[in-house]
C-alpha cells in the first residue's frame, strides 16, 4: 500500500473522516486565495478541530516526509496559502481564545481566530487588537502572523511584528517550541521576530500571545477631497513630515472612488474628486482637535476642495467600509483583478503614481489605486478578462513596470501581503544572491527539508545548495 | 523637590562618559594581532574572510563605549567599527535614515535636530554609542515603552556573515515583509550571526513641547501597586514613565526619594491636560527634560548591571526586588513602568561584586533577569548561555559556522 492510498485513512484516524478532504470536487474552493489568477490543487485537505489533532496530523506528515501547506482563512493576497499536490493542513477550525487578560493587555488565541473576533472580545475591557488588515472580518491571526500582516491603523500602531509577544509553534518536524516571552523580556535570538512573516515555511503556530491596546480617548475621522492624485499626494507627504502621527492615512483615487460608490459599499465619497484622503487621528482628548484643525489645514493648502469631519460613530464606520470594501466593490468592473503591494518612500509619492499612471495610459489598462498613503505603500489594483490574452499580457508587462519603478525609487516589493507565489519573480529586483542564500539558510533551521510551504517566498534557484524539490514521498 | 546644581550635572556627566570608555575589558594584547579598522564593507567582508581563513575569531568593537558587556570574549583579534561611518540617505520627509554601523548616536541626533526630528532610540549608555552597536544589542532606553525598541525601530540592515557574505535585509521603507527576516535576526544577536554595516531607522517628528514631571511614590509595595495600577488606566500618554530609586533621585540630584518621572509630549494641551492627570495621584515637580540623557549615563566604569522583568500586574514586586537588590549592592535601580523592566546597577569594589550584592542576585530568580554587565567569575552560574535551544544554535550554525564572531558573548562557544 503506498501512502498516497493510505494516508487519508491515516489523518481520519486523527481528525474523523469527515475532516479530511480528498476528492478534487470538495477541494476545489482550496484551489486559490485572496487573489484570483492563481490556482493551484490540493492533493488532500485535512481540518484539525483541535491543537491535539493539529499536532498528531503534522507528525504523522513528518513521519512520512510529506509537504504540507498551512491555511488560515485564505484571504491572503500573495498566492502563499495555496497547496500545489500536496496536503494543505486548514487552520479555521482553531477557533478558541484561550483567554484576555485586562490587566497584562494579553490575549492567547488559537491560530483560527479571526482578527475581529479578537477585537470583540476585547471590547469590554475597552481594548483593541490593533493590526487592522482590510479582511479583518474573515482572516485569522495565525494569517496575520504568518504574513506578518498590517492594515491602516499600522501607520501609528505598527504591524503584526509589533504586537505578538509569543508564539507556541509545531515546527515542520512535530517537535513543539516557544518563541518570545509573555512574561517578561526575552533574551537571545530573536527567532518570534524570525517566525512572524515567514509564510507559513517555518512551522504553524499552536497559540499566539497578542498584545491589546487602550481603545483612544477620542478618534477624529477626516475625509478630504482632491481633484488631482498629485495633490493628494502632496497633502500626505506634508502630513507625515509634519510629524502628526495620525492613526491612519488612506487615498482612493477616482476611479477607485466610483467603483465604490457605484457598489453597496457606498460611502458617500464625492464621485466627482480625483482623489480622496481618509485620515484619522486618535490619541487623548486634549490637543487633538488643534492637531485635526492642523492637518485640515495642510489639506486645504495643497488643495483639497472640501475636508468633512465625521460626526459621529455611524459617519465613521460608514467611510471607513467604503475603504475598507473597496477590492470587493472592484469585483462588479472586472472579471478577474490583481493587486501590487510596493512600499516607497513617502516623499516620492506624487512622482511615483504619475509613472503608474503613465504606464497604465500606455498600456491601455485601469489602474485603480487605494492604498496607505501615510507608510507609502501603494495598492494599485488592475481589472482585466484573462480570457482575452493580449489584454492579460499588457498587465503582465504593466505590473513589471509598476514594480520597477517603486524599486527603483528606493522602494520594495510587499508592504504586508508577503511573497507568496506572486511575487517571487520580485525577490531578485531587491535581494542579492548572498541575501537570498542567507534567507534559504534560515528557513532551513526551522525546516531542513523545506516540506513547510514548499516553492514559496525564496526562488528555489538561489538556494545554493538546493538539490532540486524533494518529491513528495508518495509519488517516490 | 531640591534642585540640582549645575556643577554637580556636569561633573556627573563628565565622570560617567568618561567612565563608559576605560570600562572596555582587558584584551590578551601580547597575543591579539593588530586591530583591523575597514572603512567598507567590502574591507569588513575581507576581514572577515581572512578570519575564517585563519580561523581567528573577531572582537566587533562599535565606538567601544560598551566592551564590558555580555561574557566575555577571549583571545580575539578585535574588528574596529570607528572607521566605518557617515549617513548614507537621510530624506527628511521620509523620517527615515541610514547610516553605517560605526555612525554614533549623537551624530545621528545632530543631523536629524535639524530638521526637527529625532531618533528615538535613546538606549542607556548615551549617545557616543554607534548605531550599529545599539541594533546588534537590541539597547533600548527609557522611550522604548511608547516608541519602540531596535526591533521595531530599525527598518533594515547591511551585515557580513560569519561566512563572509553581504547580506541585506529589510530596506528603507517603514513597512517591508519582503523575504524572511534577516534584520530581526540580527538585532539583539551581538554581532554573532554578522558584523553589522550599515542600519535604516525610522524617525519621528520632534514633539511640539517635551515636558517632565517628578511624581511623588509611596514606599509600601501594595501602596505602590495600587498607584502602578491606577496609572496604567489614567489619561495620559507619557513618552516614558520610569521609576527611580531614592538613591538614583540623589545622584541625579532631582531630591531624596523615590519618584516616578513622567516624559509628557505633544501640543500644548496634550502635555497640560496629563500633567493635571497626573497631580491626581500626588505631588508633581516639574524635572529639566535633560535629566533623561543624565540617567542614560550614569552607570560607573565598572559595575554589574541587571534587568528584571515580570507580568505588568507583578511589577510592583519586582521593584521591590529590585530595591533590595540595589540596597545590597549600595547600586541604584530604575525602571519602566510602561515596559514592566526594572533595572539595576551595582558598583564593584575592586573589579567586583560585594558577596552580599551577590547573595541579593541570587533572590532574584522569580523574575526574568536579564544581564547586562556581570564580572566574568559571575556569568557561568547566573547565565551561562543564552543560545541553549536547537533552533538557536541551528541559527548560529547557519550564520556562524566557525564560531569566530563575538565567541562567547552570548555564552554560545562550541562545547
Amino acid at each position: 500500500m503506498t501512502v498516497a492510498s493510505e494516508l487519508p485513512s491515516l489523518l481520519a484516524a486523527i481528525v474523523g473522516t469527515r475532516s479530511v478532504l480528498a476528492r478534487p470536487s470538495e477541494l476545489v474552493v482550496y484551489r486559490s486565495d485572496g487573489l484570483p489568477g492563481y490556482t493551484k490543487q490540493p492533493r488532500l485537505g485535512v481540518f484539525p478541530r483541535t491543537r491535539d489533532e493539529l499536532v498528531a496530523v503534522v507528525r504523522l506528515l513528518a513521519e512520512r516526509s510529506i509537504p504540507f501547506v498551512p491555511r488560515g482563512a485564505g484571504t491572503g493576497l500573495s498566492g502563499g496559502a495555496l497547496a500545489d499536490d500536496v496536503v494543505l493542513i486548514g487552520l479555521n477550525r482553531l477557533t478558541r481564545i484561550l483567554s484576555v487578560d485586562p490587566v497584562e493587555r494579553l490575549a492567547v488565541v488559537e491560530p483560527g481566530v479571526v482578527n475581529v473576533a479578537l477585537t470583540r472580545a476585547a471590547t469590554p475591557y475597552g481594548l483593541h487588537y490593533a493590526p487592522d488588515p482590510s479582511s479583518q472580518a474573515a482572516c485569522t491571526i495565525g494569517g496575520n502572523v504568518a504574513e506578518n500582516a498590517g492594515g491602516p491603523h499600522c501607520l501609528k500602531y505598527g504591524v503584526t511584528l509589533n504586537h505578538v509577544r509569543a508564539v507556541t509553534a509545531i515546527l515542520p518536524n512535530g517537535e513543539i517550541v516557544r518563541l518570545g516571552n509573555a512574561e517578561g523580556e526575552a533574551d537571545g535570538y530573536d527567532l518570534l521576530g524570525a517566525f512572524v512573516g515567514s509564510e507559513g515555511c517555518f512551522g504553524i503556530a499552536l497559540d499566539v500571545t497578542v498584545r491589546l491596546s487602550p481603545n483612544p480617548q477620542s478618534v477624529r475621522t477626516l475625509l478630504a477631497d482632491f481633484t488631482s492624485v498629485g495633490d493628494a499626494a502632496r497633502a500626505t507627504s506634508e502630513i507625515i513630515a509634519s510629524g502628526i502621527v495620525p492613526a491612519a492615512l488612506e487615498m482612493m483615487d477616482g476611479a477607485t472612488i466610483r467603483a465604490v460608490e457605484a457598489s453597496i459599499y457606498a460611502a458617500g465619497y464625492p464621485v466627482d474628486a480625483e482623489a480622496i484622503l481618509l485620515i484619522e487621528l486618535d490619541g487623548l482628548s486634549a490637543g487633538l482637535e488643534t492637531d485635526v484643525a492642523r492637518v485640515e489645514a495642510m489639506c486645504k493648502t495643497a488643495g483639497a476642495r472640501t475636508v468633512r469631519i465625521a460626526r459621529d460613530e455611524a459617519e465613521r464606520a460608514r467611510l471607513w467600509q467604503g475603504r475598507k470594501k473597496a477590492f470587493g466593490a472592484m469585483g462588479r468592473i472586472s472579471p478577474h483583478l490583481v493587486v501590487q503591494d510596493a512600499v516607497i518612500p513617502r516623499t516620492r509619492l506624487p512622482d511615483v503614481l504619475a509613472t503608474i499612471h503613465e504606464i497604465a495610459h500606455r498600456q491601455r489598462i485601469t489602474v485603480c489605486n487605494v492604498f496607505h498613503a501615510g507608510d507609502g505603500n501603494l495598492h494599485p489594483n488592475i481589472g482585466y478578462d484573462a480570457n482575452d490574452p493580449d489584454e492579460q499580457a499588457r498587465v503582465h508587462a504593466a505590473m513589471r513596470e509598476i514594480m520597477a519603478a517603486c524599486v527603483a525609487a528606493g522602494g520594495t516589493i510587499t508592504g504586508e501581503h508577503g511573497i507568496g507565489l506572486d511575487k517571487l519573480d520580485y525577490m531578485d529586483l531587491i535581494f542579492s544572491s548572498e541575501s537570498l542564500a542567507a534567507m534559504c539558510r534560515l528557513r532551513e533551521v526551522f525546516d531542513p527539508d523545506r516540506r513547510a510551504n514548499p516553492g514559496k517566498v525564496v526562488p528555489v534557484h538561489s538556494c545554493r545548495e538546493w538539490h532540486g524539490v524533494r518529491k513528495a514521498a508518495w509519488n517516490a | 523637590m531640591a534642585r540640582r546644581t549645575e556643577g554637580s550635572v556636569e561633573r556627573l556627566t563628565f565622570d560617567a562618559a568618561a567612565a563608559r570608555t576605560t570600562a572596555a575589558a582587558p584584551l590578551p594584547a601580547a597575543a591579539a594581532p593588530a586591530a583591523a579598522r575597514p572603512t567598507s564593507v567590502a574591507d569588513v567582508r575581507e576581514i572577515v574572510r581572512d578570519a575564517i581563513d585563519r580561523r581567528t575569531p573577531l572582537r566587533i568593537v562599535g565606538r567601544g563605549t560598551w566592551l564590558g558587556a555580555g561574557r566575555p570574549v577571549r583571545d580575539a583579534r578585535r574588528i574596529e567599527l570607528d572607521g566605518l561611518t557617515g549617513i548614507v540617505d537621510y530624506t527628511p520627509g521620509d523620517l527615515t535614515l541610514t547610516a553605517r554601523a560605526g555612525t554614533t548616536l549623537a551624530e545621528i541626533s545632530a543631523a536629524t535636530a535639524q530638521h526637527g526630528q529625532w531618533l528615538a532610540l535613546t538606549p542607556w549608555g548615551g549617545d557616543a554609542g554607534s548605531l550599529g552597536a545599539t541594533a546588534a544589542t537590541a539597547s533600548a532606553g527609557p522611550m522604548s515603552g511608547t516608541l519602540g525598541a531596535p526591533r521595531d525601530i530599525v527598518l533594515g540592515l547591511e551585515a557580513v556573515t560569519g561566512v563572509g557574505d553581504i547580506i541585506r535585509g529589510g530596506g528603507r521603507v517603514v513597512k517591508n515583509v519582503a523575504g524572511f527576516d534577516l534584520t530581526r535576526l540580527n538585532i539583539g544577536a551581538w554581532g554573532t550571526l554578522g558584523v553589522l554595516t550599515e542600519v535604516s531607522v525610522r524617525l519621528r517628528g520632534l514633539p511640539e513641547q517635551d515636558a517632565s514631571v517628578a511624581l511623588a511614590v509611596p514606599n509600601a509595595e501594595s501602596a505602590l501597586a495600587d498607584l502602578l495600577a491606577r496609572l496604567r488606566t489614567a489619561p495620559i500618554a507619557p513618552l516614558a514613565l520610569e521609576i527611580l530609586s531614592a538613591a538614583l533621585v540623589r545622584t541625579l540630584g532631582l531630591g531624596t526619594d523615590t519618584v516616578i518621572v513622567a516624559r509628557l509630549a505633544g501640543n500644548a494641551e496634550a502635555v497640560a491636560a496629563q500633567r493635571g492627570a497626573l497631580a491626581q495621584f500626588g505631588d508633581v515637580s516639574d524635572v529639566p527634560t535633560e535629566m533623561w540623557n543624565r540617567l542614560r549615563v550614569i552607570e560607573p566604569p565598572d559595575a554589574s548591571t541587571v534587568r528584571l522583568s515580570s507580568p505588568v500586574a507583578r511589577f510592583a514586586e519586582t521593584w521591590a526586588t529590585a530595591s533590595r537588590l540595589a540596597a545590597a549592592g549600595d547600586g541604584v535601580a530604575h525602571g519602566s513602568l510602561l515596559r514592566a523592566v526594572a533595572r539595576v546597577i551595582l558598583p564593584h569594589a575592586d573589579g567586583d561584586l560585594p558577596s552580599a550584592a551577590v547573595d541579593a542576585l541570587q533572590a532574584t530568580a522569580r523574575d526574568v533577569r536579564i544581564f547586562e554587565r556581570l564580572p566574568a567569575s559571575l556569568w557561568p552560574a547566573l547565565s551561562p548561555d543564552v543560545v541553549s535551544g536547537a533552533l538557536s544554535r541551528g541559527v548560529r550554525d547557519a550564520f556562524d559556522p566557525h564560531r569566530l564572531l563575538n565567541p562567547g558573548i552570548l555564552g554560545d562557544a562550541r562545547a
